[in-house]
Formats: structure tokens, sequence, C-alpha cells
């Protein structure tokens, strides 16, 4: 059955009009959720609202568990669901230079569009910081490009590459969030601040 | 004196388990995850040819991605994904009553401060969004809820360092 | 003795715990076919998504694309003498050698089968395809097309419309880039490429999912 658009069942069009639903489902829950705050994004990092924490392996762990049931229920052909590439160093370089923008800016890209949406001005600087970013890097690309392309390794699944069957995977990752959470909760009470 | 927890906002455990939803039905019905930097590329590929369409003839990661998208770079996926997360946004804000006009800083720095390190945030993301292929959603979010290794790394590599560099930053959050 | 509180923390983690060791507790979905039945196999040929044009090649060998593995289907002597960038050999006839089943069957990589023509790269995609292997493909028209439409790139007339145009232009800078350019009108298509082989019209879209923030 799913993925729709790949198995032909909605059209190419109506993929890029459920784009949009899907994008406001997402913005609206980031925002709700407090991401339009760079001071609740940053307080993961202080250990004062570990906000992010949270939502992100719930949502992370909610949609690893949805995907795999809803393969087990032949809901979702997996093998037709697009798992990013991996190339080692432009993941961890990339990752890196991304780490120091999120903490000297606290935002990353999506939750800037939300902050932006219910007015931070911070969040306009911060994207018109995001436009000038990418296109120097399109302008460095052939510098940067023997980098970016190094240690290809396909699409593995995290689940391949340690031998582990997929369920029991999500069931490690799971223990280690719940283990997250506990200590985030802990931290929270650990480093109150003021109210902001 | 738990006073961080602000009763407007969503229980963050419940926004997390609706993410993942949001998550699920992208890749129920198109086959991929969410993403945020890649429609700022469309846009600055789609500025680029538009303004200097011999540069953006004669180099090849401008050329690459206009011909991944047919030669239309603003009609993707992601660029609408990215349409719905502002009215989303907005129309949570108007829910909430969260719509001002405001520089969100800590009071202890300058706005001025928090402005200039939000434009070298954000030149500094935008630039590793491109080398990391993805963002935290694109890359991190969308890569784990699939398991793909890059995606796991991907995250490790952004909070890892941003904790790491959370000492030297302080000043500007707490 | 504290009494444990059912924070929306607490009632997460048990959820999420019992769901994480039921989905660890079921064996892997085996609902897909391993093996193709020969209808299905027929389906997918009538409907030619085993096909890449020669354009899509050239364009993933000009770029780089990591992911393209080529592969030349023709006996060892005919690979030595010509093959395309990057092709590694695996004759016909050792298809099913066990040597090379890891490049034939796994996820990572695009692989495209090639030959002269199109009937043998045919023969070792209907092959595999049988043993449930993705990610195998034929280029289209084989060598031959290859060469007519990629190396020695016939000019459209003036009146042309601009996609044509545009396509030729193309062709002839990949040709330049691969090193073409009327020199390799090869001796060894010469045989095959007289007698007139149809072209094959690609109709189906490879299947694969565009993702990701690129």
């Amino acid at each position: 059955m799913g993925p729709l658009v790949v198995n032909e069942i909605i059209s190419e069009n109506s993929n890029l009009l459920l784009a949009f639903f899907i994008g406001i489902g997402f913005g609206f829950v980031l925002e709700q959720g407090g991401f339009s705050s760079s001071r609740k994004l940053a307080g993961v990092f202080y250990g004062y609202d570990t906000v992010v924490l949270k939502v992100f392996f719930t949502g992370a762990i909610t949609a690893m568990l949805g995907l795999l049931f809803f393969s087990l229920f032949g809901w979702v052909d997996l093998s037709l669901v697009y798992v990013n590439e991996t190339y080692l160093w432009s993941s961890i370089v990339g990752g890196i230079i991304m780490g120091a923008g999120f903490i000297m800016g606290g935002y990353c890209p999506g939750t800037s569009f939300c902050g932006a949406a219910i007015g931070k001005i911070d969040a306009y600087i911060f994207i018109i910081g995001l436009f000038i970013g990418v296109f120097i890097f399109g302008e460095g690309f052939d510098l940067l490009e023997p980098l970016f392309m190094a240690e290809f390794m396909g699409s593995p699944r995290i689940s391949e590459f340690f031998g582990l069957a997929e369920g029991v995977t999500v069931l490690i990752v799971i223990v280690a969030a719940v283990a997250m959470f506990w200590i985030g909760e802990w931290a929270e009470k650990k480093f109150p601040r003021e109210k902001y | 004196m738990n006073t961080v927890k602000d009763p407007k906002y969503m229980n963050p455990y419940l926004a997390g388990v609706l993410l993942g939803l949001v998550v699920l039905a992208a890749n129920f019905v198109s086959g991929r995850g969410l993403g945020a930097s890649g429609a700022i590329k469309s846009a600055i590929v789609a500025g680029v040819e538009t303004i200097a369409p011999k540069h953006a003839e004669a180099s090849s990661f401008y050329n690459n991605f206009s011909k991944a998208h047919d030669g239309k770079p603003m009609h993707s996926w992601l660029v609408y994904q990215m349409l719905g997360v502002i009215v989303g946004g907005f129309l949570s804000g108007v829910f909430s009553h969260r719509l001002t006009w405001k520089v969100e800083h800590n009071p202890k720095i300058q706005s001025r401060t928090r402005l200039i390190f939000a434009l070298g945030g954000g030149i500094l993301f935008g630039l590793g969004s491109q080398l990391g292929r993805g963002c935290t959603s694109g890359s991190a979010l969308s890569g784990m809820a699939v398991l793909s290794l890059g995606g796991f790394i991907s995250m490790a590599a952004i909070f890892g360092t941003a904790f790491m560099l959370a000492y030297f930053f302080r000043k500007l959050w707490i | 003795m504290k009494n444990i509180k059912f924070t929306s923390r607490v009632i997460l983690s048990i959820v999420l715990v019992s769901l994480g060791l039921l989905i660890a507790a079921v064996p892997r979905n085996t609902t897909t076919p391993f093996k193709l039945s020969a209808e299905q196999i027929l389906d997918e040929l009538k409907s030619g998504t085993q096909y890449l044009e020669p354009d899509a090649i050239a364009q993933m060998i000009v770029e780089k694309d990591p992911s393209l593995q080529l592969i030349d289907v023709r006996s060892q002597s005919e690979f030595e003498k010509f093959s395309l960038p990057g092709a590694i050999n695996i004759p016909l006839d050792n298809l099913l050698s066990p040597d090379f089943q890891d490049i034939l069957n796994q996820d990572a990589m695009t692989n495209v089968l090639y030959a002269n023509g199109s009937t043998r790269a045919n023969e070792a995609w209907m092959l595999i395809r049988q043993l449930g292997y993705h990610n195998n493909y034929v280029l289209a028209g084989g060598l031959n097309l290859w060469f007519e439409t990629i190396m020695n790139p016939q000019a459209p007339s003036t009146t042309s419309s601009n996609d044509e145009i545009a396509k030729y232009d193309f062709r002839k800078g990949t040709s330049q880039a691969l090193g073409g350019g009327g020199t390799l009108t090869t001796s060894e298509n010469k045989e095959s490429s007289t007698s007139a082989v149809p072209k094959p019209k690609p109709q189906g879209k490879k299947k694969t999912v565009k993702g990701g923030c690129s």
C-alpha cells in the first residue's frame, strides 16, 4: 500500500499538496512544543530546559515504531521508503559545523522558520544567515567536493551496520531515550532558571 | 522553583508523539522524511539561476541540483513542505496567542549581540547542512526514523558538538 | 516509601518500552516475496521498468554519482577491448558465481548491466531479477545506442525544438567529457551495429524515492 506516491496511488501533484499539509502539521507541532523559542531550544545544552531532547527523541522513536508496525501490517513497503545515504566524513564534519551553529544561533533551520512565523526577529536574522551559508557552500562546492563525496557507504540502516534485528535496535534506542528523559528531568530540577 | 515549565506550551512528550506521527505520515504518503535546509537550497539555486544564469551554468553545484529537479528548483517537495511549516507555525502562534515582534534574548546581553550571533550561527548551520546532506530535521530526525546510519551520525555530531561548545557560549544563554 | 507518580514521562516510557519489546519480539515482516514469479517478471519486462536511458547513465557518470555501478556482461576479451568508465566485468556465463552475488544483491548501489545490444544484458537482468535482487537495471540499447546517442550525437536540424537542442548540447558535452567525439566508433561493435537492433523504449521510471535535505 504505502508509500502512496511511490506506488502511484496518488499523483505527483497531490504529493506536493500533501507536502504542504504535512508541513502545516510539522510547523504547528514544533511551535506548540516550544521550538519557536531559541532560549528554550538552547536550554537543553545547559540543562535548564530539555524540551528539545524530549520532543526530538519521542518523535524519532514514534516514527521508527510506526514504520516498523506499518511494515508488519503490510501497510508500507519499507524497501520503497527513502533511507538517507551515509557519507561518513561529510556527515561528521557537517554535523560539527551545524552543532557550532546551533549553540551560537539557538535555532536549527526548521525551528527558525517556526520562530519567524510568530515574529521572532532573531529567527529572521538566523534565516538570512542560513541563506548566506548555503550560498557559500554553493560557491565553494568545487573545493568541498572531495570531502562531500568521501567514504560513501550506501544507505545502510544502523541495524544492518551492527547486525541486529530492526526491532531489537529500536528497543535499544527506546531504552537509551528513556534513560535520557530521566536525566533530563533531573537536570531541569538541578539547574532551574527564572521564567523567560 | 520549577519555573521553567511553561503551561502555555504543549506537554513535550505529547508534542514528540505528534511530531513522530507527522514524520510517519510523510514516510507513508511520500516515502520520505521531513526537511528544512533543502528548501533553502532550492531557493538559493533558483535565485542564482535567475540573477546569474551563466554562473549557475558553470557550477556543478547549481547544475546538479537543477537537473535533479527537472530545471524547476522551486517545484520541490521540501519547498511546499516549508511553506506549510510557516503557515503551521503561524496558526499555532494565533491559537496560543504568541504572535509578537521581538528579539528574544538573555536579558544579560544586548539584543545586538544576540542578532550578531544569530547571523553567525545561521551561516554555520547553512553551510553545515549542505555538507552533511541535511539538517536536524532532514538528516537527524528523519534519518533516525528510518534507522539510517547517517542519521544517527548526524544527530550525534550536531548535539555532541553543541554540548561541547556550550561552555564557551554560556553568556549568550544563561 | 515513595509512591510512583504517573507523570507523563513515566506513562510514555512504559508505553514506548512495551511497544519496543513487542516489535523486538516479532520476526521481521516477510510479506514481500523473496523470489519473483514468472508473471511478475513478465509484467516488469512489458512495462520496461528495467531500462535506463543512455542520457541518464551519461549524466550519472559525468556527475560521478557514487551509487552508480556499471556492469559489463560481455566476455572478458570484449571487456578488455572497450568498456565504459568505472565498469566491472561480470560475463553472463559467470553471473551466478558466488563471487559476484554481493555485487548483484545489495541495496546501496544502482547496478546498470550492459552489453553490445540489449539482449544479453536483459537475459542477465531476468536471471538475477528472478532471484529477487533489487537495484539492477539495463542500459537501454546497449553500447550501440550509447555510441549513437552519446559519443556521436547527431546534430538536430535548426527547426528542432529547444529541448532537442539542449539534449544535443548535453550529449556533445558528455561525449567530450568521456573522451569521445568520433574517435571511438569502435570496431568491436561493428558486427552487431550493422544488424538493426530495435531500440527499446524505456517507459517505466526507476521506482526510487527522492528524499533527504538535498
